[in-house]
């Protein structure tokens, strides 16, 4: 499934992996915004952009090709602004939005695919975001797939019993598929409160005791001023040759 | 509708940040208070649950599904606020996991669909889910929630330069509107599915409020969603206008050289003239709500 691949990806040993968090979320906001407030010499930065993160890639050992075609996923919506920017008769403006979008989208995929999600969320904690909204999203992570495979068990029940047939009064199917959602739902939250009992059970004080304490080492330091300096030099070098 | 980044114009991200934080922390305060930790689970499970219920199709017309976006439903059953917080949770999840919606536009997505999406959806059904109009306002709640995210999200798009002529905004408006009403009329249908299985689910608002009062907060989402739309499209037609009339020649050789300096310049005034009206125009609409909370405030102690 979609979810597993970056999940053993993120898994990885390599130097990128080793990294903070926190250092990999500063880069990648120092990246994000050096890519969005570009604007002259974009087809050359894009491609100086694409290969410092292809080499990124390699660098964390993660498949290239793939990683490439997993951020391709932004493009469908991409190339529909695009197709009218350029009947509007802006294509710059196209290539633009193009290149942005799928930038950001693999920058995001390369922080996330080297960072396990619950660390992710730890550094983001760290640095200020709202505890109880990243324990909701860690909660929600862990059972997404599991919720999920539940939907898929009642959507193929549904099509052996003949949901899916022609000729069944559609406004019958709408009401089963609300009578689905809502069963999802009666048992989602049971199963919440059954979540919550087993916590209490094994002594959940309100916060989640991480494992073990993030630790900014020198060596993240280091890593952060050349990955942060990495786009910032560059598209100063593309402006100042071009 | 989830906004990549790279669409929208630096001002414009940068203003949707700065407003998402503060309001996100209060949001986040207001769903903490008075819940224990048992919330934590069940928002979380709930968020799964809005997740997996995209694979759960809705047949409407030939051939085509629809499926539910949730913020309505969720606000009616966990409340308002913690619905918030669940929906930005996904939108966090969305963005990072699935690379769907970017990360500097992340404060523009958590505002139109975690805040405005969901609080314009619990509108109605705060106003008159206790009385003879329940299941109109669960539909209409429904719907307005959509809407509501959708004419933000193309008001954001329209500010950053992001060019849409007339036809293009009239059929995505139009499709926008119609899947405002599935969503309205699955949401009504979940509600009532709901109800028959175990009717504690739904939240009770709280009863006694007064129609015109409820017109007029309705109106002023209606009137404020539009307004942006319309105020949006207004200098971006002008400014369009401009550019084929007065300097069409120098826009052919741009065509070559994308985006040189001169171009650049252009649309950073014209960023930041269209930025400070949408500031303003938000600023109006910040206003417009404070009031009209007060009023509701007051007439709730009395």
């Amino acid at each position: 499934m979609h979810h597993v691949v970056l999940e053993r990806w993120s898994q990885g040993a390599s130097v990128l992996h080793r990294r903070d968090p926190r250092a990999k979320i500063a880069a990648l906001m120092v990246f994000l915004v050096v890519l969005a407030t570009a604007h002259r010499a974009l087809p050359v930065l894009g491609v100086a952009l694409v290969l410092l993160l292809s080499a990124a890639l390699i660098w964390a050992r993660l498949p290239l090709f793939r990683a490439l075609a997993r951020a391709a996923i932004v493009l469908p919506f991409s190339l529909i602004f695009a197709a009218v920017c350029w009947l509007t008769g802006d294509p710059a403006r196209g290539f633009s939005l193009l290149l942005k979008s799928y930038l950001s989208a693999l920058a995001v995929l390369l922080v996330v695919s080297t960072t396990p999600f619950p660390a992710l969320l730890r550094g983001l904690e760290t640095i200020g975001a709202p505890r109880f909204l990243l324990m909701v999203a860690q909660f929600l992570y862990r059972y997404l797939f599991v919720i999920s495979e539940e939907a898929q068990h009642m959507t193929i029940a549904a099509a052996s019993r003949g949901a899916t047939v022609r000729g069944v009064m559609a406004g019958a199917r709408f009401r089963a598929a609300a009578g689905a959602l809502a069963v999802l739902f009666a048992r989602s939250y049971g199963r919440a409160e059954d979540i919550h009992r087993s916590m209490l059970a094994r002594g959940f004080l309100g916060r989640f005791q991480p494992a073990a304490a993030l630790r900014f080492r020198a060596t993240d330091a280091v890593f952060t001023l050349f990955a942060s300096l990495a786009p910032v030099l560059l598209r100063a070098a593309v402006e100042r040759a071009l | 509708m989830h906004i990549p980044d790279g669409f929208l114009s630096t001002p414009v991200w940068a203003t949707m940040d700065v407003a998402a934080a503060p309001a996100l922390g209060y949001i986040v305060r207001r769903a903490q208070r008075g819940f224990d930790d048992s919330r934590v689970p069940l928002l979380g499970v709930m968020g799964a649950f809005v997740f997996a219920a995209q694979m759960i199709n809705f047949p409407v017309g030939i051939g085509t599904t629809s499926h539910l976006v949730g913020g309505a439903l969720l606000a009616y059953t966990l409340g308002p606020a913690a619905a918030s917080v669940v929906m930005s949770a996904i939108i966090a999840i969305q963005a990072l996991v699935f690379q769907d919606g970017g990360i500097l536009a992340m404060g523009a997505n958590l505002i139109n669909m975690a805040l405005v999406g969901v609080l314009a959806g619990y509108l109605p059904f705060y106003l008159w889910g206790g009385g003879r109009w329940r299941k109109l306002a669960i539909f209409a709640g429904g719907a307005l929630s959509l809407l509501a995210s959708a004419v933000l999200a193309l008001a954001e798009l329209l500010v950053s330069g992001v060019p849409m002529p007339a036809s293009v905004l009239g059929v995505s408006l139009a499709l926008f509107v119609v899947s405002a009403l599935l969503e309205g009329a699955i949401t009504l249908a979940v509600i009532e599915a709901l109800e028959t299985i175990q009717p504690g689910f739904v939240r009770k608002p709280e009863t006694g409020r007064s129609f015109a009062l409820g017109a007029i907060g309705l109106a002023a989402v209606l009137l404020a969603a539009v307004g942006v739309l319309v105020a949006s499209t207004a200098p971006d037609g002008i400014e369009k206008l401009g550019l084929q009339t007065g300097i069409a020649s120098h826009v052919r050789s741009l065509v070559t050289t994308p985006l040189t300096g001169y171009q650049a310049a252009f649309f950073q005034t014209g960023w930041l003239r269209k930025a400070s009206a949408g500031l303003a125009g938000l600023a109006l609409i910040y206003g417009a709500c404070l009031l009209i909370g007060r009023a509701v405030a007051r007439k709730r102690s009395v």
